[in-house]
């Protein structure tokens, strides 16, 4: 059968004047909605001298003030559990989750209302149609089904599409590897990381992916995605095309995706967000092939609005000609890059854990590595820890030196000291991979 | 019914079939007489038809007040 490319051929296709009208006339609506209906967005727009009405064309966007991760965790606190961001009652709501919690902090709760929780999956569907999937498809969702919102838009999705979806849940990587392989399926969604290890269980149970009929590997959850050097291994091992996807618990959904033209980057849908790049530091908008942070400002989720939301998420926005699919939704070349906040300060030289796997993942001897940062006697010491494939503990020696060498030339000659690990002694990941561990002291004054 | 998109630009047949079936299911969700079976699955309908009239830009509304 023969389908459109596109989800939804009017606005994916929609020239850009009119494309940002539409989104003039939402974010009228939307501010409108959040401001009389939510105390917490009334006070921040009062206190900023904000006024629905003063939106007359989309550069008034700038009049709204950002929104931080850090005002709705104290807004939580002072009220809880969801703070003074609700515009309706909670007994509206159908679904309720939560932001996975790294760092210790306050977790973001959220609620979603009946038509809410469709979008979350209709955003996907823009994404999922235009990676290729299709009813026909066998999708299988390695993920594991909690509190954290990953994947569960993505699952409702694809039902929505009418493929055969197959929740993988609480199993074993073993297990999940079997029933990719006898049901046939054809789509595999997962983070980046667990890909990886779903090939290596697949390996050590002398099962060769490439021979089953998964064509398609859907990657969320981190930004390694789009990491040329993990996405080329990935789609060797899996003898599939590999597609990146990004989302967050804030929007409930994701905002941009890789079509299958792959360009090196991904879709912003930016007819139901405004995606803005701006300096981190001085909060002005920067241009296309700047790298900034992202501001979002989404349209779906009423429940609770989302109005120029600052991400800390490193991106490079390029114009949407940058790919020859026919969208017209903008590129964020290379997905997301990283976070402004996961930078690490070694000696004077910033370090970034995207900057140091896109080198260690061009070696495609590596299993595992682990990024240790500690202080000696004298300075603090950053160490790659490295576990080797099996068979492959040969090729040590010289990918040792060539890897120190490549992660000093990338960090101002910054001395990197690589470590070989015994199989299996670093950890394995499912979802949000954590390969950094910063173990220096915490200075008491 | 509008003849227009909240663009200004003229809706198709498609289109008008389409926001008459939305409207429709706004005015069923909103009775109090519908039992369970009716009341719940009109709301679970229009929260689905929400997603293809806002894809299509023939409204941008909220539905909470109505349960969706």
């Amino acid at each position: 059968m023969a389908y459109s490319e596109f989800w939804n051929p009017k606005n994916e296709t929609l020239p850009r004047e009119q494309l940002q009208a539409l989104q003039l006339a939402k974010l009228q609506r939307m501010t409108h909605w959040a401001y009389t209906r939510s105390p917490f967005h009334q006070r921040r727009f009062d206190a900023a001298g904000f006024h629905p009405e003063q939106l007359k064309s989309l550069d008034d966007l700038r009049r709204i003030p950002f929104m931080t991760r850090e005002g709705w965790m104290e807004s939580q606190v002072e009220q809880p559990l969801f703070g003074a961001l609700l515009t309706t009652q909670q007994e509206h709501a159908i679904r309720y989750h939560l932001t996975s919690g790294t760092s210790g902090r306050v977790p973001i709760r959220v609620l979603d209302g009946m038509k809410d929780w469709e979008w979350i999956a209709e955003m996907w569907s823009y994404g999922f149609w235009a990676f290729g999937v299709r009813p026909e498809d066998v999708v299988y969702f390695a993920f594991g089904y909690g509190s954290f919102i990953g994947f569960w838009g993505a699952h409702y999705c694809c039902e929505k599409l009418g493929a055969l979806v197959i929740p993988g849940g609480a199993q074993t990587t073993e297990a999940r590897v079997k029933q990719i392989v006898e049901l046939g399926v054809t789509t595999v969604c997962s983070t980046p990381t667990y890909a990886l290890r779903l090939w290596q269980q697949a390996q050590e149970m002398g099962i060769d992916l490439r021979k089953s009929a998964v064509n398609k590997v859907i990657l969320s959850g981190e930004p390694s995605g789009s990491i040329p050097a993990v996405k080329r291994q990935l789609e060797e091992a899996w003898g599939a095309r590999v597609g990146d996807t990004a989302g967050m618990t804030e929007l409930g959904t994701i905002m941009i995706f890789e079509c299958s033209h792959q360009p090196g980057g991904t879709h912003i849908i930016e007819d139901h967000f405004i995606e803005e790049v701006i300096n981190p530091e001085t909060g002005e908008p920067v241009g296309y092939g700047e790298l900034g942070e992202r501001v979002v400002t989404s349209f779906g989720r009423g429940f609770i609005p989302v109005m120029r939301y600052r991400t800390k998420d490193m991106v490079l926005k390029v114009p949407y000609s940058t790919c020859d699919c026919g969208r017209t939704g903008d590129i964020y070349q290379g997905g997301i890059r990283g976070r402004w906040d996961d930078m690490k300060l070694i000696r004077g030289t910033n370090v970034y854990p995207r900057a140091v796997e896109s080198i260690v993942r061009e070696h495609d001897a590596i299993d595992e590595f682990q990024i240790y940062i500690w202080h000696s006697d004298v300075r603090d010491e950053i160490t790659v820890k490295v576990e080797m494939k099996p068979g492959r503990e040969g090729e040590w020696p010289a990918l040792s030196e060539a890897l120190a060498h490549e992660l000093a030339a990338a960090h101002e000659n910054l001395r990197f000291i690589i470590e070989l690990m015994p199989p299996g002694t670093l950890p394995r990941f499912e979802l949000k991979a954590k390969r950094l561990v910063d173990d220096r002291p915490i200075a008491v004054y | 019914m509008t003849d227009t998109d909240i663009l200004g630009i003229a809706v198709t047949p498609m289109e008008q079939e389409t926001l008459r079936a939305y409207d429709m299911l706004k005015q069923l969700a909103a009775r109090d007489d519908l039992p369970p079976c009716a009341a719940r699955n009109v709301r679970k309908a229009l929260a689905a038809m929400w997603q293809a009239t806002n894809d299509l830009n023939l409204q941008f509304e909220q539905l909470y007040d109505l349960g969706v």
